[in-house]
């Protein structure tokens, strides 16, 4: 759906301070129909490439690339995108109702269908009851909330988020998460920034990942946990108690009726497992230890 | 369809200035003004209705002219800082549409200031006896022009500077297009030819504001040559229209972040 050639953004704030690189030769895809997390820690540049995405500020050098299918203007292609920015903030004095019509309207929807979907869609992000109340009376989460809604409102091919999730609280969080997830099932794509890895974790099946405006990593979520560690397993066996293994291990766990749990690097998995079949011992289990994305963002500190 | 939009964007901006009831202080000025008007003229011999008319063209121009230069200066600035104009142009909405229902809705304000206040002055001179001549339309039509064309300089300024330099470079701009005309008829000016081409070459970029002051006239004369007219409304006209679309082509080529 969107294609970054190369993108490179150079930040001359002023005459005094050094030429600052906020990105350097990022080039990644988001497919059609694709969740797309986009991580990296702060000031990675994730708000940098969403804003050159929007059009915002121009890059440097490189170009974004949108797919035919969101249509050939620029006009056209952004009534098919629904972006909601970091730490959104709308005209205070504006009801929720009103900012809704607000942006529906600038999307070309009539006044009927935009009725229509703050109906469908206002309880479920439980802001009805707010509707007719100025915005500067809302909260924090609640502001998230009827972002996103106007987000959605005009029914866009492929949503653009811009850390969507922060400043929720738990349920909050689980709630927009479960509503992203049904926006996505409905076919549209989406793409999302944000540092709760977990949370992309959880609900995309590609990431995106930033380190110091540079490409780490571009790919699905099993593929990066799979490529950035060698793994640990987890072997289970039924064995004397002073079995000693000449395959090296990392650990034991002595448990009761003479079970033993060992940890073997992924390099002497096999040689282990040999060596436990030449000795008759019975295995019991064997079991990837798989680190989580979390893991490995810290782990690497985004370098993968 | 654009034109839809520019129209939605003006009725936001609009309907968001008004609640800031900056209006509402506008007309007890007014009020206010009537009766220190009604009170002057009490002291004054012979021509009450032209102190009225001095008083409530000088309030109408000057608060016209406040308008434009304080909410100018924030028209565009307060959108960037507050990051609501990436509400705005991630839709599909041009960025000369953005701008251009920005100043209007500002403008519809405007309106609504000069349309209250020439009201209450015309209504105070006939009441005085005075005589409601075409000239007076004309004045308040030009104060409205010049306040246009003082908005569209503070709102190009504040694409470069920010909130209290533009408004200062242009209340400069709006004092020296005013007094670039008694400059130039000084015989010491006339005198030096370098002096004089400064002020031609002054005159030639930066905006006559007092082409569009007809005070003066309308106390003292009743009518003026259509020709000046004329050529004084093309004038205020054409150098918005400019101003305008500076303003456009920078906003187009600006990083908004
Ligand atoms: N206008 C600017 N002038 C100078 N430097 C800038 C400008 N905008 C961003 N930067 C710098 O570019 C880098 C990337 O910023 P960006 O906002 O894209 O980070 P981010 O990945 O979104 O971080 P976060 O997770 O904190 O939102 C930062 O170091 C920031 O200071
Ligand atoms: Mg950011």
């Amino acid at each position: 759906m969107i294609k970054l050639q190369s993108l490179r953004k150079v930040f001359k704030s002023d005459l005094l301070t050094q030429p600052f690189v906020a990105l350097d030769d990022v080039s990644f895809d988001v497919p059609e129909g694709s969740m797309v997390g986009f991580l990296g820690a702060n000031g990675a540049g994730k708000t940098t490439s969403l804003k050159i995405i929007m059009d915002f500020i121009r890059p440097t050098s490189g170009a974004v690339i949108f797919s035919s299918k969101l249509g050939s203007s620029k006009l056209e292609i952004f009534k098919n995108i629904g972006f909601l920015p970091e730490r959104p903030y709308f005209y205070p004095t504006l009801t929720g109702h009103d900012f809704l019509l607000f942006m529906g309207r600038l999307s070309e929807m009539t006044t009927t269908s935009i009725n229509h979907e703050i109906q469908v869609w206002a309880p479920r992000f439980k802001i009805d009851h707010a509707l007719k109340r100025e915005l500067k009376t809302y909260s924090k989460g609640m502001l998230q909330r009827i972002g996103f809604l106007a987000t959605i409102l005009h029914h866009p091919k492929i949503v653009i988020l811009d850390e969507p999730l922060s400043g929720l609280d738990p349920i909050g969080r689980k709630e927009l998460k479960d509503v992203i997830i049904e926006v996505h099932k409905e076919g549209k794509t989406v793409f999302f920034s944000s540092h709760i890895v977990p949370d992309v974790e959880e609900i995309c099946d590609r990431v995106v990942f930033l380190k110091d405006g540079k490409l780490a990593f571009d790919g699905s979520v099993g593929s990066l946990i799979t490529d950035s560690l060698a793994f640990d397993y987890v072997v289970s066996v039924k064995a004397d108690f002073s079995f000693n293994p000449q395959t090296p291990f990392k650990s034991v766990t002595i448990l009761p009726n003479n079970l033993k749990k060992y940890i073997v690097e992924s390099g002497n998995k096999d040689r282990f497992l040999v060596e436990m079949i030449e000795r008759k011992y019975i295995i019991l289990s064997i079991e990837m230890n798989k680190p989580t994305l979390e893991e490995i963002f810290y782990q690497t500190r985004g370098t993968v | 369809m654009m034109a839809n939009k520019v129209y939605i964007i003006a009725y936001y901006t609009f309907k968001e200035i008004l609640k800031s009831k900056i209006l509402i202080n506008v007309f007890f000025a007014g009020l206010g003004l009537m009766l220190v008007t009604y009170v002057a003229t009490e002291f004054t011999y012979g021509v009450p209705e032209r102190v009225a008319l001095d008083f409530g063209l000088g309030t109408l121009s000057l608060s016209s002219l406040a308008i434009s230069l304080f909410l100018g200066a924030t028209l565009l600035s307060k959108e960037i800082d507050s990051r609501t104009v990436y509400m705005v142009i991630s839709r599909p909405v041009p960025r000369f549409a953005f701008i251009l229902g920005k100043i209007l809705g500002l403008l519809g304000i405007q309106a609504l200031n000069v349309f209250l206040l020439s009201l209450m002055t015309l209504i105070t001179v006939s009441v005085l006896g005075g005589n409601i001549t075409p000239l007076i339309y004309w004045a308040i039509g030009f104060i409205f022009l010049e306040s246009i064309l003082l908005l569209l300089v503070v709102v190009l300024v504040s694409l470069v500077a920010n909130n209290i330099l533009s408004t200062l470079l242009s209340l400069v701009i709006l004092v020296l297009g005013h007094a670039v005309k008694e400059t130039q008829s000084l015989t010491f000016v006339k005198n030096r030819g370098f002096f004089k081409i400064v002020l031609e070459a002054y005159h030639f970029i930066l905006p006559g504001f007092y082409k569009l002051n007809l005070k003066e006239f309308v106390i003292y004369k009743t009518s003026l040559p259509f020709d000046y007219l004329l050529s004084s409304l093309i004038y205020g006209v054409a150098y918005s229209g400019f101003l305008l679309a500076l303003t456009i082509y920078l906003f187009n080529k600006k990083n908004i972040d």
